[in-house]
């Protein structure tokens, strides 16, 4: 038997005495966040690199290509307009996408045990999930701004509405993403959702065109998706200007995001599907 | 120094602890359990008795459905006393996406240590526990006893006053058991209250001061080896075993 192998385990500092103070979770949600964001880093061409590329395809090919036979949108140019739904659309398929995933692989391979048992809050445990789908949203959207920025010149018209907007879309489909995470029993059941319900919903989401110009009831039915306001909110943030009001859009949004991140919230205080 | 020998309070106390799942499954019935400060201390019954859920009980893994538990005095839903506890679960399930030193610093970061002590600290537990040449590879390409070292290095990298070990060795071969056993006496030696399931009996036998048997989520028994010997008017513990069991 190679008990050599077997070194001296290091010499405690005090016995076994407790070796911090109070413990108040504040350092343990800021490693959580750390983990979520370096595992948004660690995969980053599958995280962001992929998902900044397929939005600047759809900015090339509609709004370059096609945008000099398609008359403008109002007074805005084509490939201007199509920008900010198509950043609204990449971010919060990322966001959604990272949350549902990170946390269900921690659920089936049950290494989240190891943060239920640490001492952390609940909150603080749906803090530091949810910064990880909100940090790799704001990698995609900053780098998709920027291109859009060289290719089309879009102008900031309302920085402050394009942020406040940027922080609710996120937080909601992060927020979102966790409680699918959560309740998802296979990986099917997260890309469902993703696949079947945000992007068809992102795509007739006024993106591509002005609800205004669809027929009845088409015109009407948009305002009952809720991404159609997120896409108004940002273009609002860009370009100045949107189809609804930029405080309903904001309204909306924010109406949504505090819901779906109380349920996130909730999930971690009762356990509810976490713990058997 | 302090040690937890000296400590008045119990480092585990279970009172009326009652665990029925959702699907209706009774598996811990009114269970109560004392484990003194400083105990080797032995959960000792057959697959499905119930050692897990009672585990999972006191890491805030499950739902409790009655009960209470106390670490050194505090109720387990405070911070304090989960930051006491170490555990080193029955099935390895360590974070696919860190590399072996990131797997013990975030653990330590989790647990409230900060960046520096928790790097100083992840570094020591590399070396004792013969991981250097493994530091950056990621948990998936380890072999599977190196999993099981990182599994033990993550459980003591927060430095906790009460080591839960689930079934280390289940399903290890005979030259990593013998080593998991000679970390975890070292670690006794310094003072640290163990305990440790198991359904292996020399196990047991070999290891535990004290040894409670569990069947079907009811406690048959808790006395010293010598105490359950003489109890059962038995020749070894897989004789006690045996008569225990048949008792129920
Ligand atoms: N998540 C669960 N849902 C339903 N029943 C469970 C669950 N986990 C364990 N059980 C049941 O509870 C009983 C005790 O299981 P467990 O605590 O894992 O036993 P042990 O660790 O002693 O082998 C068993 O009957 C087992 O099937
Ligand atoms: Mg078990």
């Amino acid at each position: 038997m190679k008990i050599d192998r077997v070194r001296c385990l290091p010499e405690r500092r005090s016995g076994c005495a407790p070796p911090r103070g109070q413990i108040t979770g504040a350092q343990g949600m800021r490693w959580l966040a750390q983990r979520e964001t370096l595992r948004v880093s660690k995969l980053w061409t599958q995280t962001v690199l992929a998902p900044v590329i397929s939005a600047l395809l759809f900015i090339l090919v509609f709004g370059l290509s096609l945008g000099d036979r398609v008359r403008n949108v109002g007074t805005v140019e084509y490939d201007q307009f199509i920008v900010p739904g198509l950043i609204a659309m990449a971010m919060v398929q990322a966001a959604f996408a990272n949350n549902a995933s990170t946390i269900f692989q921690a659920r089936s391979e049950r290494y989240i045990n190891d943060i239920l048992s640490s001492p952390m809050h609940p909150w603080q445990m749906t803090i530091g999930f949810v910064v990880g789908g909100v940090f790799r949203g704001l990698l995609i959207g900053g780098s998709l701004l920027a291109a859009a920025l060289l290719l089309t010149g879009v102008p900031f018209e309302n920085p402050a509405a394009l942020a406040l907007t940027t922080v609710l879309c996120l937080v909601l489909f992060a927020a979102f993403g966790t409680v699918v995470g959560i309740y998802a029993e296979s990986w099917d059941n997260t890309t469902f959702i993703g696949n079947i319900v945000i992007l068809p919903l992102a795509f007739v989401g006024g993106t591509f065109y002005s609800v205004a110009l669809l027929p009845s009831p088409w015109e009407e039915l948009s305002h009952f998706n809720p991404i159609f306001y997120m896409v108004q909110a940002m273009r609002f943030g860009l370009l100045g200007e949107s189809d609804v009001s930029i405080w309903l859009s904001l309204g909306v949004t924010a109406a949504l995001a505090i819901p779906a991140y109380l349920w996130a919230q909730w999930l971690f205080s009762s356990g509810h599907k976490l713990k058997a | 120094m302090y040690r937890d020998t000296e400590s008045s309070q119990p480092a585990l106390a279970l009172r009326g602890l009652t665990k029925r799942y959702d699907d209706g499954t009774l598996a811990v019935e009114n269970f109560d359990l004392e484990v003194p400060a400083g105990a080797f201390f032995g959960l000792l019954g057959p697959n499905g008795a119930g050692k897990t859920t009672v585990i999972s009980a006191v890491c805030n893994l499950i739902r409790v459905t009655a009960g209470e538990v106390l670490v050194f005095g505090e109720p387990i839903t405070s911070l304090q006393a989960r930051s006491w506890i170490g555990l080193a679960e029955q099935d390895i399930n360590l974070d696919r996406f860190l590399s072996v030193r990131e797997t013990l610093i975030y653990h330590g970061g989790y647990f409230g240590m900060g960046r520096e002590e928790a790097e100083q600290r992840a570094e020591q537990m590399i070396d004792a526990f013969n991981l250097r040449s493994k530091r950056d590879v990621v948990a998936p390409k380890l072999s599977g006893g190196q999993r099981r070292r990182l599994l033990l290095a993550r459980a003591l990298m927060h430095r906790p006053r009460l080591v839960i070990l689930d079934e280390p060795t289940a399903g290890v071969d005979y030259e990593l058991r013998q080593e998991l056993w000679l970390y975890i006496r070292q670690l006794h030696a310094e003072g640290t209250t163990i305990l440790l399931t198991t359904h292996y009996l020399e196990e047991a036998e070999e290891l535990c001061e004290e040894i409670a048997l569990i069947r079907d989520g009811k406690l048959l028994a808790r006395d010293s080896a010598d105490g359950l010997r003489e109890h059962y008017g038995a020749t070894n513990l897989a004789d006690v075993y045996v008569k225990a069991m048949a008792e129920v």
